[in-house]
C-alpha cells in the first residue's frame, strides 16, 4: 500500500524518475520463445561437437570450423566490453547507454572458456613449429587457458562492479527490504567516497581489460593461426586480428543496442546520439581494418618469393578467392561506402545495417583464416603444397550455428541476471545536461566535472 | 553511550549542501555525517571534504606480486630439472616474458578488485538507516552521533530546509 509520505513520480525531476528500474523486470513471451529457440539451436551445436569429437582429435582440418567459431566469439562478444571500457576512459557522454549492454557480453566469456578447452587437444605442441614460445618446453596450453581465464575474470569483475549500484537499487526496492541494500554480500551505501572509488576502480579495470584482450588475441592468433602454417611470417597478423575484432565488437554492440531498443523496451534510454557515435567509430575502424590488411598483404604480394606466392594463394587468391572477395566487400567496401555519407552515418538504421555486413564479413573472415590454417598439416620451414579447401559438412554447420546461438542465449540469460542498462550512469548523464538558448537556436550543454 | 542515527531526506543538492554547511558550522565532523545518493554527484557538490584513499597503490602491489610469482615459477620450472633443448640456454626469456606479463596483469586485476572492495568498505555487516526513496532520487543525509547531538543535528537540518526524517530507534517513516 502506498505511503502518503512517498512523493509521486511528478515530484521528482524527470532525470531521477523512479521508473528507471522497471524495464529490467520485464520479459515477455517473445523473450522466452527466443530463449527456447536459441537453446534448441545451441543443443544442435553441442550435437555437432559430439559428432566431430567421435572422429577424434587427430584430424586437425576437421576442427577448422570449430576454431573459426571460437575466434568469432572471441572477436565479437569478448571484444564488446572493451568498447565500453575504452569509451569510459575518454569520458564520451554518448557512451552511457551502451556501457552495460557492452559489459554484459563479458558473460559470454563463460561459454568461450568451455568452447576453447577442446581446441587445446587439436593443435600440436609448439616445440616443433615456429611460435612465440620459442621451442620452450613450457606448455603453451596451460598459459593460453590461464590468459583466457584472466580475461574472462577481468570482464566479469568489471561487469559486477559497474552493476553494483543498480543491483543495490533493485534489491532495496524489493518488497519487505529495509536497511542498506546488500547485493550479493557487499553493502553498497552510495556515499561520495564509495562513488569515487568505484569510478576509479572501473577505469583501472577497464584499462586492464583493454591491455589483456590485446595480449590474449595476440597469443591466440599466433598459436592457432600463424604458427600452424610453415613459412607464414607475418608480424602484423595478430594486430590485424585485434583491429578486425574491434570492428566486429563494435558492430555486435550496435546490433545488440538496436535489438534492445526495438524489442527490449529501452527506446527512451538508447537514442540517436549513441548510434551516431557508434557510426563514427565504425567508419574509423573500417579504415583501420583495410590499413592493417593491406600492410600485411603488401609484404607477401611485393616479395613474390615462391613460398610467399603459395601463402597468398592459400589465404587470398587461390580456391579461397570467392570467400576473400566477400570478406573484402562486407568488411571494407560496403561499410566504407555507406558510412561515408553523413545521413546514413547519423541515423539509427545506417550503422545497424553496416554492422550486419561487418558481422557477416568477420564470420567469413574467421572461416577463411582458421579453416585454412587448420587445413595445413605439413611441417618444415616453408609450405610446399596447397592443402585442399575444406567445405563445411553437417557437423560444421551445426557447430557454427550452435556457437552463434550459444552467444545469443548466454547474453539473454545475462540480461535476466543483471540490470540491462547502467541506470546510474545514464541518470548522472541526464543531470549533467541542459539546454541553452544560443542565438536563434537551442544547444545542448554537457557538463564534465570529472 | 550508544550512538544514534537520524536520516534526513532532501529533494535537491542545494538543500543538502546548505544542511552540510550548517552542520559543519556547528562542529559536526565528516565522520558524523554521511551523504547517500543513488547516482554519483560531482565531487564537492555538497561541500563534503574529499576522503583519502589508497586505491592507486593496489594495482601496483598486485602487479609486483604477480610479476614476482611468475618470475619464480618460470625460473623454477625451467631450472628444476634443467632440460637442455637443442643446445639453447636453459632459461628461455621470450616465453618467460609472456608468462610474466600474464602474472603481472593477473595480480594487478585481482588487487584492483580487492582494493575497490576494501577501500569502499563493501564488506561487513554495518547496516544503518536507509530509505528506498534514496534509490529513487532523494538525497540522504545520515547523522551518527550521541543522543543529545542527534536532536541538535535534526534541528540544524530542519533549519536548512529538510522536512523528512527517519530515526534509528523510533523507526521513523520506514519504507
Amino acid at each position: 500500500m502506498p505511503d502518503d509520505t512517498t512523493p509521486t513520480k511528478t515530484e521528482y525531476s524527470s532525470a531521477l524518475a523512479p521508473t528507471h528500474i522497471q524495464p529490467m523486470n520485464k520479459a515477455g513471451k517473445w523473450f522466452w520463445l527466443a530463449i527456447v529457440l536459441l537453446a534448441i539451436v545451441f543443443s544442435m551445436g553441442v550435437g555437432g561437437f559430439i559428432w566431430r569429437w567421435q572422429s577424434g582429435w587427430d584430424d586437425r582440418p576437421a576442427w577448422g570450423y570449430y576454431a573459426a567459431t571460437f575466434s568469432f566469439l572471441l572477436s565479437t562478444a569478448q571484444t564488446a566490453p572493451l568498447i565500453s571500457a575504452g569509451l569510459r576512459l575518454v569520458a564520451g557522454p554518448w557512451r552511457r547507454p551502451l556501457a552495460r549492454p557492452a559489459e554484459l557480453f563479458a558473460f559470454v566469456g563463460i561459454l568461450n572458456m568451455l568452447w576453447f578447452i577442446p581446441l587445446l587437444k587439436v593443435v600440436p605442441d609448439t616445440q616443433h613449429r615456429r611460435s612465440i614460445w620459442f621451442d620452450s618446453p613450457i606448455s603453451f596450453q596451460i598459459w593460453e587457458t590461464i590468459a583466457l581465464a584472466i580475461l574472462i575474470s577481468c570482464g566479469l569483475c568489471l561487469l559486477y562492479l559497474a552493476s553494483m549500484p543498480d543491483i543495490a537499487a533493485k534489491v532495496s526496492k524489493a518488497p519487505g527490504k529495509q536497511g542498506f541494500p546488500v547485493p550479493l554480500g557487499l553493502s553498497w551505501r552510495g556515499n561520495p567516497h564509495q562513488w569515487r572509488i568505484l569510478k576509479l576502480g572501473l577505469v583501472v579495470l577497464g584499462a586492464g581489460y583493454i591491455i589483456f584482450l590485446t595480449f590474449q588475441q595476440t597469443i591466440f592468433a599466433s598459436d592457432f593461426g600463424l604458427s600452424l602454417v610453415p613459412g607464414w611470417k607475418d608480424a602484423l597478423f595478430p594486430a590485424y586480428h585485434i583491429v578486425s575484432s574491434l570492428q566486429a565488437g563494435t558492430a555486435l554492440l550496435t546490433v545488440s543496442l538496436f535489438l534492445l531498443r526495438q524489442w527490449g523496451g529501452l527506446k527512451d534510454y538508447i537514442g540517436l546520439d549513441t548510434f551516431k557515435g557508434l557510426g563514427r567509430l565504425l567508419l574509423v575502424l573500417t579504415l583501420l581494418w583495410f590499413y592493417f590488411w593491406w600492410s600485411s598483404f603488401i609484404v607477401f604480394w611485393y616479395g613474390r618469393r615462391p613460398e610467399e606466392q603459395l601463402l597468398l594463394q592459400l589465404f587470398v587468391s587461390g580456391p579461397i578467392r570467392p570467400l576473400f572477395t566477400l570478406v573484402l566487400i562486407l568488411n571494407f567496401v560496403l561499410p566504407f561506402l555507406l558510412l561515408l555519407w553523413s545521413p546514413i552515418r547519423k541515423s539509427i538504421a545506417g550503422p545497424v545495417i553496416v554492422s550486419v555486413f561487418i558481422l557477416s564479413g568477420t564470420l567469413l573472415d574467421r572461416i577463411r583464416l582458421f579453416t585454412t590454417a587448420f587445413s595445413v598439416t605439413e611441417s618444415g620451414e616453408v609450405i610446399k603444397n596447397l592443402p585442399p579447401t575444406r567445405l563445411p559438412d553437417t557437423a560444421d554447420i551445426f557447430i557454427l550455428m550452435g556457437g552463434l546461438a550459444g552467444m545469443a542465449l548466454t547474453y539473454l540469460v545475462a540480461t535476466r541476471l543483471l540490470p540491462v542498462l547502467s541506470y546510474w550512469e545514464i541518470t548522472q548523464g541526464k543531470i549533467l545536461e541542459s539546454e541553452k538558448q544560443f542565438g536563434l537556436r537551442k544547444v545542448r550543454m554537457v557538463a564534465k566535472p570529472d | 553511550m550508544t550512538d544514534k542515527q537520524v536520516l534526513g531526506l532532501c529533494r535537491d543538492a542545494d538543500t543538502t549542501a546548505r544542511a552540510v554547511e550548517a552542520l559543519e558550522k556547528k562542529g559536526f565532523s565528516g565522520n558524523e555525517y554521511e551523504i547517500l545518493t543513488a547516482i554519483p554527484y560531482p565531487e564537492g557538490t555538497f561541500g563534503e571534504k574529499p576522503g583519502k584513499h589508497r586505491l592507486y597503490i593496489f594495482p601496483f602491489i598486485g602487479a609486483l606480486c604477480g610479476f614476482s610469482a611468475a618470475l619464480l615459477l618460470t625460473i623454477g620450472t625451467q631450472l628444476f630439472p634443467p632440460l637442455v633443448t637443442g643446445g639453447k640456454p636453459i632459461l628461455s626469456i621470450p616465453p618467460m616474458i609472456l608468462i610474466m606479463f600474464e602474472g603481472t596483469m593477473l595480480g594487478a586485476i585481482l588487487f584492483t578488485v580487492i582494493g575497490v572492495i576494501f577501500e569502499s568498505r563493501l564488506f561487513g555487516p554495518k547496516l544503518g538507516l536507509y530509505d528506498r526513496r534514496i534509490t529513487e532520487g532523494f538525497i540522504g543525509l545520515l547523522i551518527t552521533a550521541s543522543p543529545e547531538r542527534i536532536t541538535e543535528a535534526e534541528q540544524i537540518m530542519a533549519g536548512a530546509g529538510i522536512a523528512d526524517f527517519k530515526h534509528s530507534l523510533t523507526g521513523g517513516n520506514n519504507k
